[in-house]
């Protein structure tokens, strides 16, 4: 925590910016930043195995959420789902009031702008350096150099990788880039982060610190979503989890635990 | 405008970070247009060379002699006839130059071109005959004419012999089979050179779906954070263009030295075969070349992208 007030303080310019909020007053107002009615999703390949049955669900601005399930039980879809990398088969996807049924292609990279995304498998560019990677998610959208050159420091510093700005992604180890690829996922600012097994290939202890990280994100106004099958990571956090099963929806419990057998 | 030379600089990068790939589009882009442009040089000279042998195609059509001015009324028939015939065949169409040859500059000729000169001046009456001769702008219709001048009733009266076509020279079985042959090299040039165009086509064309597709990640990525289609698309097509214009230029060069030092060789051992080019012609072929290769380099690139920036 001191830690963690410290790193916040170096990095005043990005906390300041939005009101810290404390984990659990969290209220459930205003306009949900993501919202599902009734969403299916059915692949081509097995039509009678729906991905995602009859799945709605609100998340509200500044929520810390865990969307929990097996491996196949529609997590990954409903990411994918978030960032309009897939379309429902039926229902409707509201993100930040717009509905994504109705959105039209040319927006989507629009849309992709305030959605941070970080997935189990990094998905940095190898011929890029540390810098370069994080300052190609602001390059990509017009923004300047002048920009470019003082965020991507700043949001480095936030995750602690101040001193590897010049290393590849191969000299880093597993927590350092997927602290790289948070970072490159918040230089833009984004309202809501969502989170693909984000320690999927982390020992437990490094997973510990992108958990202490994301909840550090949180607390600046972020709404986060993390899709995780990290049993521990759960029940330590007692945030709100959201249970996929088999593309059900299960459960939906404020301060939940992981709660499926291994 | 910043996006364009953000778009410059990431192709430069590009470049240097996929040596490989970079390199092997640009020796493909280079070898096809070099290969194109080799054939089309080709095509040119022996188009000059097929040319030149076709203009040697002319008609000679052999007179009798004049009757002696003695008989007025006969030699003024004679000679109205010969006028008549010299302004019909330059009426007719596919005919350049009408020109007429006298007994006597025929023997002159005869003179210059025999080894032996004497040979003449053993002769005691000039036996050769005068002859219209007739150029043809058009060496393909060599046979109309011919057919046409045959059938001149003024032509009938003063031919050399008795049979008018038998006064008509012109190669006719020769003339045939050059026209064949020359017909085949044109076509062939044609559908070769269509030919190397498309496979110089699907050769640049995969070398840069590959180069693409090696970049998949990158491209996905760039989805991902939220790059629009145009953004993405910007870095590739430059390099794309950047690929073409330095692989032409490589084409160009290796062409002009070609033309610049091989073929003088070639003409001062082929002396009697019209190689050289115009330059204008190749200043052409250098345009159409870069030129292709740009079409070749950006659609090839648009193309290939497209699968990759489907949202």
């Amino acid at each position: 925590m001191t830690e963690a007030t410290t790193q916040g303080a170096r990095s005043a310019d990005l906390s300041m910016a939005l009101p810290v909020l404390e984990a659990e007053d969290i209220p459930q107002q205003g306009a949900p930043v993501i919202s599902f009615d009734r969403v299916s999703k059915v692949y081509p390949a097995q039509p009678n195995r729906p991905a995602l049955d009859n799945v709605s669900l609100q998340i509200y601005p500044g929520e810390f959420v865990f969307l929990v399930g097996h491996s196949g039980s529609g997590k990954s879809t409903l990411v994918r789902l978030i960032i309009r990398e897939l379309r429902p088969s039926s229902g409707t996807i509201t993100i930040a009031n717009e509905d994504l049924g109705s959105m039209r292609n040319w927006r989507v990279p629009y849309l992709r702008r305030n959605i941070g995304c970080v997935f189990q498998d990094f998905k940095l560019l190898p011929n890029k350096t540390v810098f370069e990677n994080v300052a190609f998610a602001l390059e990509v959208i017009g923004k300047s150099r002048s920009i470019v050159r003082t965020q991507v420091p700043e949001v480095l510093r936030l995750v602690g990788l101040q001193d590897k700005l010049d290393k590849l992604p191969d000299q880093l180890s597993g927590g350092e880039a997927q602290r790289v690829s948070i970072a490159r996922a918040i230089v833009n600012r984004p309202p809501l982060l969502v989170c693909d097994e984000p320690t999927g290939n982390l020992d437990p202890q490094t997973s510990r610190g992108i958990m202490d990280l994301l909840e550090r994100i949180n607390r600046t106004g972020t709404t986060v979503l993390v899709a995780t099958h990290d049993r521990e990571m759960v029940d330590n956090m007692r945030r709100r989890v959201i249970a996929l099963e088999r593309g059900h929806l299960t459960r939906d419990q404020q301060r939940g635990v992981y709660g499926f057998d291994v | 405008m910043s996006s364009l030379i953000y778009f410059f600089k990431q192709s430069i990068q590009g470049f240097a970070r996929n040596l490989s790939t970079t390199l092997g589009s640009i020796i493909t882009i280079f070898l096809s247009l070099f290969i194109i442009g080799l054939f089309l040089v080709g095509a040119i000279v022996i188009d000059n060379i097929v040319k030149s042998v076709e203009n040697e195609v002319s008609i000679t059509a052999y007179v009798k002699d004049a009757p002696s001015q003695d008989d007025a009324a006969a030699y003024k028939e004679y000679q109205d006839n010969l006028a008549a015939v010299q302004d019909y065949i330059k009426g007719l169409d596919g005919v350049s130059t009408v020109s007429f040859k006298t007994k006597d500059q025929a023997l002159e000729e005869f003179r210059t071109m025999s080894t032996n000169s004497d040979i003449v001046d053993e002769l005691g009456a000039n036996p050769l005959p005068a002859s219209i001769n007739v150029e043809l702008s058009n060496p393909q219709q060599v046979e109309e004419v011919a057919n046409q001048i045959q059938s001149n009733a003024a032509f009938a009266k003063i031919s050399d012999e008795e049979n008018p076509a038998d006064s008509l020279k012109y190669g006719q079985r020769t003339v045939e089979r050059l026209f064949q042959v020359t017909n085949y090299l044109r076509y062939g040039g044609i559908v070769l050179i269509v030919l190397l165009v498309f496979i110089a086509l699907v050769f640049i064309n995969n070398t840069i779906r590959l180069a693409i597709m090696a970049r998949r990640k990158e491209i996905a990525i760039m989805r991902l954070v939220g790059a629009s289609n145009g953004f993405i698309r910007g870095p590739f097509l430059m390099e794309g263009a950047l690929h073409a214009i330095i692989g032409a230029a490589l084409a160009i060069g290796c062409i002009e030295l070609i033309r610049r030092f091989a073929l003088p060789q070639l003409q001062a051992s082929l002396a009697f075969l019209p190689i050289q080019v115009d330059g204008n012609l190749f200043l052409i072929i250098y345009l159409a070349l870069l030129v292709a290769g740009l079409i070749i380099g950006l659609i090839g690139s648009a193309v290939a992208m497209r699968r990759y920036l489907r949202v």
